[in-house]
């Protein structure tokens, strides 16, 4: 065999090392939650006067403080989650983190001017504990005379489109002997394999026909013009709300979205799917989002429409495109 | 005498027709007959369950339970119980036994790697109404056992047959 032959294969092994490492999609987050119905059942909660509106929202900081069952049945399903190639984030560390980043944001200032970290209201909007998929979790122990049992319910929400994607709910049997933590154990463990089952459907569904997303497209209040707004497009005159929709249609999966609302301010597109897969500009494959998605939508607005506009991420499901400015 | 004699013959005849010696040696031996419930919930990464067998011996019978306990939790999946949510089937591709039919044919084998998940949790050979003699020189029993759930599926998503959870991410 000669050299160029084995410089030949190597070239080649490295290319397809480099082809497989490439495709990989986005993988999501997902984190624990106990319910909202779980945490006031609890008392884990607190009560606000919300413009007249008495409003009770759950603090989970308490929940995770105080409820060692709740961590109980958070640590097992951890355990199974990253047994499975999906370490789950863990709501109390969070929770954690989040405290001490607003601290050091306090308090962290440039050496040479003093100055502070840049940071809008937005973004401290954004500083809160968010994950891709939400596994929203509610248990009860019952108690009948000497004998408990459990009341497990699991619902996997993708925290985008607001769909259950996987779900596990049921109810042990009564037990006299075992106390409600063993029981508590044995719910995770019998209801884990149904959830994972559907949440493999789910990602299934999603490699074969892409990443189900939300976009909206707004309006900036100091543009000239609006979504009705008509232009150029390929010869014809044609309102801006059609142009994008176009797009859209000639962007996703088999051109699979949905157009649930718009006006001449605002256009929501729901369930859109998008590939997972893009080819970048240097003809490398890389993992698609919706962040690219949209900012394939604003670089062809100002291309060819000479249309100014701003992202406007919200994790990897859903986007805003604000048009008029940057 | 003679109508009840007829009866008898008929019924027999009936019967034979609805299903022959033929039809349940085909029964008895399908891949798909698993005879399967849950016993509770096992420790983490197990399955605790009833299963059948059918053989020719209570031996033969009790190895064919165990090797159709662990196909049950491979292709079909074992159905909820009291107390017990369902287990879904390690491989969801309806035509995966086909697909891999070589390795399964290895790994189903008499003494083959399937009794690498698999423990029972009944030492004695299965009596009472577990110890069913269906017909001269040919059993059913049912046996209690323990499946290693996690490491079989393990092994599969290794060979590449089930699918990994974070496939493709």
């Amino acid at each position: 065999m000669t050299v160029k032959n084995n410089v030949l294969i190597v070239l080649l092994i490295v290319f397809s090392i480099q082809s497989v490492l490439a495709q990989r999609a986005r993988k999501p987050t997902i984190m624990v939650v106990p319910s909202e119905r779980y945490c006031i059942d609890q008392g884990f909660s607190q009560t606000f006067d919300n413009q007249g509106l008495e409003q009770t929202i759950p603090n989970y900081r308490k929940a995770m403080q105080n409820d060692a069952q709740l961590r109980l049945v958070i640590t097992k399903m951890s355990g199974i989650m990253a047994d499975r190639g999906f370490p789950l984030k863990d709501l109390e560390q969070e929770l954690r983190n989040l405290q001490t980043q607003d601290a050091e944001m306090e308090m962290l200032m440039s050496r040479e001017s003093g100055s502070m970290v840049a940071e809008s209201p937005i973004d401290r909007l954004k500083r809160v504990a968010k994950a891709d998929i939400i596994l929203d979790l509610d248990f009860t122990i019952n108690e009948r005379g000497p004998q408990n049992w459990i009341t497990f319910n699991l619902r996997g929400l993708d925290a985008y489109t607001s769909k259950i994607i996987a779900s596990a709910a049921g109810t042990g049997n009564p037990s006299t002997s075992a106390p409600p933590d063993l029981l508590l154990e044995e719910a995770v463990l019998s209801h884990m394999d149904e959830f994972n089952s559907r949440l493999s459907s789910h990602f299934e569904e999603m490699f074969d026909i892409g990443r189900e997303v939300s976009v909206t497209v707004r309006v900036w209040n100091s543009s000239y013009f609006d979504l009705y707004e008509f232009f150029d497009y390929q010869g014809h005159d044609m309102e801006l709300i059609d142009i994008i929709e176009y797009w859209i249609e000639d962007n996703t999966v088999e051109g699979r979205y949905s157009l649930s609302d718009g006006s001449a301010n605002f256009l929501r597109f729901e369930q859109v799917r998008i590939p997972l897969f893009m080819t970048d500009p240097r003809g490398r494959e890389r993992a698609y989002d919706t962040r690219r998605f949209i900012s394939d939508l604003s670089s062809y607005l100002r291309k060819e429409f000479n249309i100014e506009s701003q992202i406007h991420q919200r994790g990897l499901g859903e986007a805003w495109l604000i048009i008029g400015e940057r | 005498m003679i109508i009840i004699s007829l009866i008898f013959i008929t019924q027999t005849a009936y019967s034979q027709r609805e299903l022959g010696r033929k039809e349940r040696k085909i029964l008895y031996n399908s891949s798909y007959n698993y005879e399967i419930q849950p016993l509770g919930v096992g420790q983490d990464g197990t399955k605790v369950v009833k299963v059948w067998g059918y053989g020719k011996s209570v031996e033969d019978a009790v190895q064919v339970a165990k090797r159709n306990a662990v196909a049950a939790c491979i292709f079909r999946g074992i159905p909820a119980g009291p107390g017990v949510a369902t287990t879904p089937a390690i491989v969801r591709d309806p035509n995966a036994a086909q697909e891999h039919a070589d390795y399964f044919e290895e790994f189903f084998q008499t003494g083959g790697k399937y009794l690498n998940f698999i423990s029972l949790s009944t030492d004695a050979a299965p009596s009472g109404s577990d110890r069913l003699k269906i017909k001269r020189k040919y059993y059913k029993v049912g046996v209690s056992a323990q499946v290693m759930y996690d490491n079989l599926r393990r092994e599969l998503e290794q060979e590449g047959i089930a699918r990994r959870l974070d496939k493709g991410f």
